[in-house]
């Protein structure tokens, strides 16, 4: 029933109205909309992109496919979690964390410059004199999001490992929910600091160059697991399948290395969980000396 | 420089300008009140405006202020601010705790979030704290001009917990009301000009009749009747009506003046006819008695003690024919032909007058004032003079006083001749100066006229003023140039 098709299944309708009530719910099942949803790893802002991305991927998986965006990671997880969505892009640090509790599968990694890896960069406004993520004691500072490793949990644990409190370096912080938006923050001077994702501060610097050319990056971490693309645990597995071949074979049409190069992405790869191992040792250590902020 | 006289100035300037001074000044004033009523209609749809939008941001953010959401708060000034930014030049705005830390600030590099608002002057924290203690929005100017503050609080459920802090330039504001103000300056001009042009035009059309109608009393004063151009009456205003009545007394004064010129033709005929009449029944007298004479030597040729008898009876008459044509022969050219008596002085009259009184009870006064050696005289102005005193003498058959008096008035001379005779009775003196018209058995009647000839020749004037039974006044008035030199001297 799985390769039915939508006109197959209107047609069958009527016959299904005599059937037992048994065959009715299996023969939903494949016409659902497939969900995936996206946090702000990536600038969602090209909605043509999008529409085109999702065109691709219908093509291929052969189901109808409907990007989710929430404001926070934590949004996206939650929906994971509840089954409301079967795929995501996530961040490294939520994937770390809840794939303890054993329902995210990874389902793909991205490479970008030729690794699945990125790092956190610590921006300031162009005419700042600061020149370290030190000197940015007492000052403001713009955080992505509390789920993100980039924009949250690798600043912080940059500071702890320089000896710094991270609760009590920045006079203020705060939450921008959107590595684009702390970009914005840092160079409206409405934050003193921030902590982007390097994947979109140099996508910013491609796509948006009056942008991130207000901001100027003062540090940088150590290598990370790039954000994975993940599938819950409780999707069909031939659709999971067919979605992670949809996505290892982008960099092998034409189409799709069109679709990568909007997105400066080389292409994704299988992914393997020990790329995260240094979040999850990161956010371990973190962890240990406690808080959020 | 002239000194400016107004009032001096020609009506058709006066006019359009008063008239053009009268629509700028009302222009001007309506002019004025529109621009300080669209100036107020600006001013309050610009505060309406900066209240909706400071409103609409408070309306929004009370959650994001108890969640100390910077970014959110921010995020909605900026985008408030960017969609009304092209409409409303936002001069700033903030969003700021109940405690008055900012929250937010449009100018995020001068007011960073979670500090006191810097540079914030006492009455605007005054307001802040009425806001934020009261719950009700303000809107205003304050005491830096070029702004239009506008302070609403934010309230999370029954707390204020915070205020929207919007300030709009005034810049737009007063751009427009430049705008205004220079449209209202060129319709106001554009009136003004429209306003003098007709004042112009009006003032022309009541000014030509006046202008015409002066020129026509001028040629009226000339006694130049015929010459008179009747004026065009433009309205049946009140200058039409004058202009109206002018172009009947024109017509009415040339058709007197035409009347009176038939008359004095007239006149002049039936004087003609009386001087012929006068010279045929003088001539005629002696002529008969003369004529008498001759028929009778005639037949009786062998008498010739006859023609001893009849001679000087002839000769008389004929001498009587003869002073009659001397006397109509008194003209201007047989006075200069006689230039040679001009050595005869005025004096001589005098001795002439006290031969011809001589015995009579008459005083005469001589008092001769007419300059240099004064005596020397033209023979007319002597004859002038002998005439008019001889005629005074003969009006006293009972005595009197007699006075000659002669002066110069410049341009003119001046001739009295003043007697306390018996007087010219009223109904005379049109006629005395008529040829042939006498009050005495014995005068010929010629002695006034030729005197009058006299005085004309002279382009002089001669006047009477008499009473009867208390004497008469003859007064000449003739150019002294003349008089004194060159006609004497020619």
């Amino acid at each position: 029933m799985t390769g039915m098709s939508r006109r197959t299944l209107v047609r069958a309708l009527p016959a299904l109205a005599v059937m037992p009530v048994a065959g009715t719910a299996s023969a939903a099942v494949p016409d659902r909309v497939v969900r995936f949803g996206l946090t702000p790893v990536v600038v969602q802002e090209n909605l043509q992109f999008f529409n085109a991305w999702r065109r691709y991927l219908e093509e291929r998986i052969g189901r109808p496919l409907r990007f989710v965006q929430r404001r926070s990671y934590r949004e996206i997880i939650q929906l994971l979690e509840a089954g409301e969505i079967d795929f995501a892009w996530i961040c490294g640090y939520p994937f770390v964390r809840r794939r303890e509790t054993d329902f995210l599968d990874l389902l793909a990694v991205p490479v970008f410059d030729g690794q699945p890896l990125y790092r956190s960069y610590v921006i300031v406004h162009r005419d700042s004199a600061v020149r370290g993520l030190a000197g940015l004691a007492g000052c403001s500072f713009a955080f992505s999001d509390p789920d993100s490793n980039s924009g949250y949990l690798a600043p912080r644990g940059m500071l702890q490992r320089m000896g710094h409190a991270p609760e009590q370096h920045f006079r203020l912080t705060f939450f921008t929910y959107n590595h684009a938006e702390t970009v914005e923050a840092v160079a409206d001077r409405f934050a003193d600091g921030g902590a982007v994702d390097s994947y979109v501060w140099e996508y910013l610097a491609r796509t948006r160059p009056e942008l991130t050319g207000q901001t100027r990056v003062i540090e940088w971490s150590e290598p990370f697991g790039f954000p994975p693309l993940v599938a819950r645990r409780g999707s069909e597995p031939a659709l999971v399948a067919r979605m992670r071949s949809a996505l290892l074979d982008m960099s092998g049409a034409a189409e799709g290395r069109r679709l990568l190069k909007d997105l400066a992405l080389d292409g994704f790869r299988e992914g393997d969980a020990a790329l995260y191992d240094g979040i999850r040792a990161l956010a371990a250590w973190i962890g240990d000396k406690g808080g959020t902020p | 420089m002239k000194p400016l006289r107004p009032l001096s100035w020609s009506l058709s300037v006066k006019l359009p300008l008063t008239i053009s001074a009268v629509v700028a000044g009302v222009a001007f004033m309506i002019g004025g009140v529109i621009l300080l009523d669209a100036r107020q209609r600006l001013r309050t749809e610009l505060e309406d405006k900066v209240l909706a939008m400071a409103t609409a941001v408070s309306v929004s953010t009370g959650d994001a202020v108890m969640r100390h959401d910077y970014w959110a708060l921010y995020k909605s000034l900026k985008s408030m601010a960017l969609r009304h930014g092209s409409a409303t030049p936002i001069h700033s705005g903030a969003l700021l705790g109940a405690d008055g830390t900012v929250l937010a600030h449009l100018d995020p590099a001068r007011h960073p979030p979670g500090l006191p608002l810097s540079g914030a002057r006492e009455d605007e924290r005054a307001r802040l704290r009425a806001a934020v203690a009261t719950g009700m929005p303000s809107v205003g100017e304050p005491a830096a001009a070029g702004v239009v503050e506008s302070i609403v609080p934010i309230r999370a459920g029954d707390m204020v917990v915070g205020a929207v802090v919007l300030w709009i330039s005034t810049t737009e504001l007063d751009k427009r009301t430049w705008a205004a103000t220079l449209t209202i300056i060129s319709l106001t001009s554009a009136l003004a000009l429209a306003g003098s042009a007709v004042g112009a035009a009006i003032s022309s059309r009541m000014v030509r009749p006046l202008r015409q109608l002066a020129k026509g009393m001028e040629t009226v004063g000339r006694g130049d009747l015929g010459a008179v151009v009747p004026v065009m009456p433009g309205d049946r205003d009140e200058i039409g009506q004058l202009v109206e009545r002018f172009n009947c007394m024109a017509v009415q004064l040339a058709e007197k003046q035409r009347l009176e010129q038939q008359l004095a033709v007239n006149e002049k005929l039936a004087a003609l006819g009386r001087i012929a009449a006068g010279v045929a029944h003088e001539v005629n007298n002696p002529l008969g008695g003369m004529l008498n004479c001759v028929d009778t030597i005639k037949s009786h040729p062998q008498q010739p003690e006859l023609l001893v008898q009849y001679f000087p009876l002839i000769d008389r008459g004929l001498n009587r024919i003869h002073a009659i044509v001397q006397a109509l022969l008194v003209e201007l050219k047989a006075d200069a032909g006689r230039g040679a008596a001009s050595d005869v002085r005025l004096e001589d009259v005098r001795d002439l007058i006290m031969a011809e009184i001589d015995g009579r009870d008459i005083v005469f006064t001589w008092d001769d004032r007419l300059g240099g050696d004064g005596s020397r005289s033209c023979p007319r102005v002597q004859q002038v003079a002998l005439n008019l005193l001889k005629n005074a003498v003969q009006a006293m058959p009972d005595g009197g006083t007699l006075t000659f008096r002669a002066w110069v008035d410049d341009p003119w001379a001046v001739i009295e001749v003043e007697d306390t005779g018996v007087g010219i009775p009223a109904d005379n003196l049109p006629r005395i100066f008529d040829p042939f018209f006498t009050s005495r058995q014995s005068g010929t009647g010629l002695g006034l006229w030729v005197t009058y000839r006299l005085v004309q020749s002279l382009d002089g004037a001669i006047a009477v003023d008499s009473v009867p039974g208390q004497g008469s006044l003859f007064r000449v008035t003739m150019p002294a140039r003349p008089v004194m030199e060159e006609v004497c001297a020619a």
